[in-house]
């Protein structure tokens, strides 16, 4: 869908002070029909690299390439894209209806059909008994529904989301990101930035991780969760008197009788034969799955 | 993009008309009402020219106020509120944008100039004046000095913030109009450098006084046509230039 290639992004911010080195090098790929997390923390340069996207602003070096199935030029390439700003604002006096029928316009829908994706989405985001209000009566949380009301009510195929979900209640993002998940089982392309690792974690089948203006990471996420593995186990036993022969460490030991270990991978058999000849008996059997969290924070500190 | 181009008036227009702009020209359409009332009592002989000078002096402040104090923001605001993401993450190229945005504006403008020039023209002939062609011109003429106004603030606002734009384009609009009577005056005229001074800006920033005909209105009733035709080629080719600076510039700027 996107190519982001070798992309060097510097700011100029006055004649006295450094240039500011906001993307260095940075390449990626979204690969059509995806749903790719853009992580990175506050200033990492996500919001850059999405302006670079849009053509808000210019890179300093590299190339940008849509894949040719959203067209051929930029007027056809951008009715096929649905774009969310990041604290979106909306014109305060317009309606809730008046907005979506100008931004629907500017996206060549027709009225009509304008008024038909309305009925089909406004009710999935509790916004229907709104529409006739001004936008400045809106809540933070209705403002971001109608926000990405308005960045799918031309149907588009790829979606760029900056921040979604930051705003929102727990309610909030659970219902965003439902929807989120269903726009993108209907065959598009998503992709969002956050700086919140178990919401790309729980949606996203690819991670790209932006570290100060460098690329940290680009790929799957199960293939980082499995290359990442420490493929520890958690055995729990109860009875008296039992050690491991294999290296191993001992965590709690509860007042009935209870006793963790944590063992490799490579150690669960031997262990478990001594579980079953100290005549001990097996409570639990755990594999250790590291999050994607654990895993950035241990790329982050190395 | 035609159709396009007018969605962005039409809601620019919307935007601005509930945020109530035009009580304003409400407010000032009542006040003429009441001074024309109170000329007809106090002044002798020529109430219905009170009532014209007065008027067309309140539709010229009202409308170049309007250009400044809501051509300066024109931009701004959609680029600080981030509004303008929503609109160029459309088809929509950025020249079809700021011609949206301006004509939306423009749209206030020439309807705050109908209110108070239907009020003034029926004031003036409720008073025994006669409604003459000239009138009509001033109020049009207004109009295009209006339109030069909000280029030059909307210019200028690309480069500067809102409070230095909105008074770099007054002094502009004020030193616009002196000109012409500075270049009168003995002073300048004994010294010829300082007419090649004068001269210079001339060339470079715009005449306003070209553009106001108050005092044929009011006083002569009549004006030829040659000055009007210069006049409004003048005034038209000026606002069409510096709207192409505008595009040129913001086409390739940075929104951030
Ligand atoms: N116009 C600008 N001039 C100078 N520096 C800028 C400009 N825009 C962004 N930056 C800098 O570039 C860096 C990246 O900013 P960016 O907004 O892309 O971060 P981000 O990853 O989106 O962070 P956040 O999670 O806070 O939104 C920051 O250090 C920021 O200060
Ligand atoms: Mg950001």
């Amino acid at each position: 869908m996107l190519k982001f290639k070798e992309i060097t992004k510097i700011f100029k911010t006055d004649l006295t002070s450094q240039p500011f080195v906001a993307l260095d090098n940075v390449s990626f790929e979204i690969p059509t029909g995806s749903m790719v997390g853009f992580l990175g923390a506050n200033g990492a340069g996500k919001t850059t690299s999405i302006k670079i996207i849009m053509d808000f602003i210019r890179a300093d070096q590299g190339a940008l390439e849509f894949s040719s199935e959203l067209g051929k030029n930029k007027n056809d390439i951008l009715k096929k894209i649905g774009f969310l700003p990041e604290r979106p604002y909306f014109y305060p006096n317009l309606t809730g209806h008046e907005f979506l029928h100008f931004l629907g316009g500017l996206s060549e829908l027709k009225k009509s059909q304008i008024d038909q994706n309305i009925l089909k989405w406004a009710p999935r985001f509790k916004i229907d008994h709104a529409l006739n209000r001004q936008l400045k009566t809106y809540s933070k949380g209705m403002l971001q529904r109608i926000g990405f009301l308005s960045t799918i009510i031309h149907d588009p195929e790829f979606i760029i989301l900056d921040e979604p979900l930051s705003g929102l209640d727990p309610i909030g993002r659970k219902e965003l990101k439902d929807v989120i998940v269903d726009v993108h089982k209907s065959g598009k392309t998503v992709f969002f930035s956050s700086h919140i690792v178990s919401d790309i974690e729980e949606i996203c089948d690819r991670v790209i991780f932006l570290q100060t203006g460098k690329m940290v990471y680009d790929g799957g996420v199960q293939s980082l969760l499995n290359t990442h593995e420490q493929k520890d186990y958690l055995v729990k036993v109860q009875g008296y008197g039992f050690t491991p022969s294999v290296k191993h460490q001992e965590y709690t030991r509860l007042a009935g009788n209870i006793t963790t270990f944590k063992i490799n991978q490579q150690d669960r058999e031997v262990l478990l034969a001594e579980v079953l000849n100290k005549k001990v008996e097996l409570i639990g059997l755990e594999f250790i799955k590291p999050s994607l969290e654990e895993i950035f924070y241990n790329i982050r500190s190395k | 993009m035609l159709a396009k181009l007018l969605l962005i008036s039409l809601y620019t227009f919307k935007e601005i008309f509930k945020s109530k702009i035009l009580y304003i020209t409400l407010f000032i359409g009542i006040a003429l009402m009441v001074m024309t009332y109170v000329a007809t009592e106090f002044t002798y002989g020529t109430p219905d020219k009170v009532a014209l000078d007065f008027g067309l002096g309140m539709l010229s402040l009202s409308s170049l106020g309007i250009s400044l104090f809501l051509g300066a923001t024109l931009l701004p605001n959609e680029i600080n509120s981030r509004t303008v993401y929503m609109v160029i993450s459309r088809p929509v190229p950025r020249w079809v944008f700021i011609i949206g945005k301006i004509l939306g504006l423009i749209a206030i403008l020439l309807i705050n100039v109908l209110i108070l020039s239907l009020m003034t023209l029926a004031c003036s002939y409720l008073l025994g004046g006669e409604v003459n062609l000239v009138t009509i011109w001033a109020i049009v003429f207004n109009c295009l000095e209006a339109i030069l106004l909000l280029l030059v603030v909307v210019f200028l606002s690309l480069f500067l913030n809102t409070t230095l734009a909105t008074v770099v384009s007054l002094l502009i609009l004020l030193l616009g109009h002196a000109i012409k009577e500075t270049q009168e005056t003995s002073f300048v005229k004994m010294r010829g450098y300082l007419n090649t001074v004068l001269e210079a800006y001339h060339l470079i920033l715009p005449g306003f006084y070209k553009l106001n005909l108050k005092d044929f209105a009011i006083y002569q009733k009549t004006i030829e046509t040659s000055y009007l035709v210069n006049a409004f080629l003048y005034g038209t080719f000026y606002s069409l230039f510096l709207l192409f600076l505008i595009i040129f510039i913001f086409n390739r700027k940075n929104i951030d």
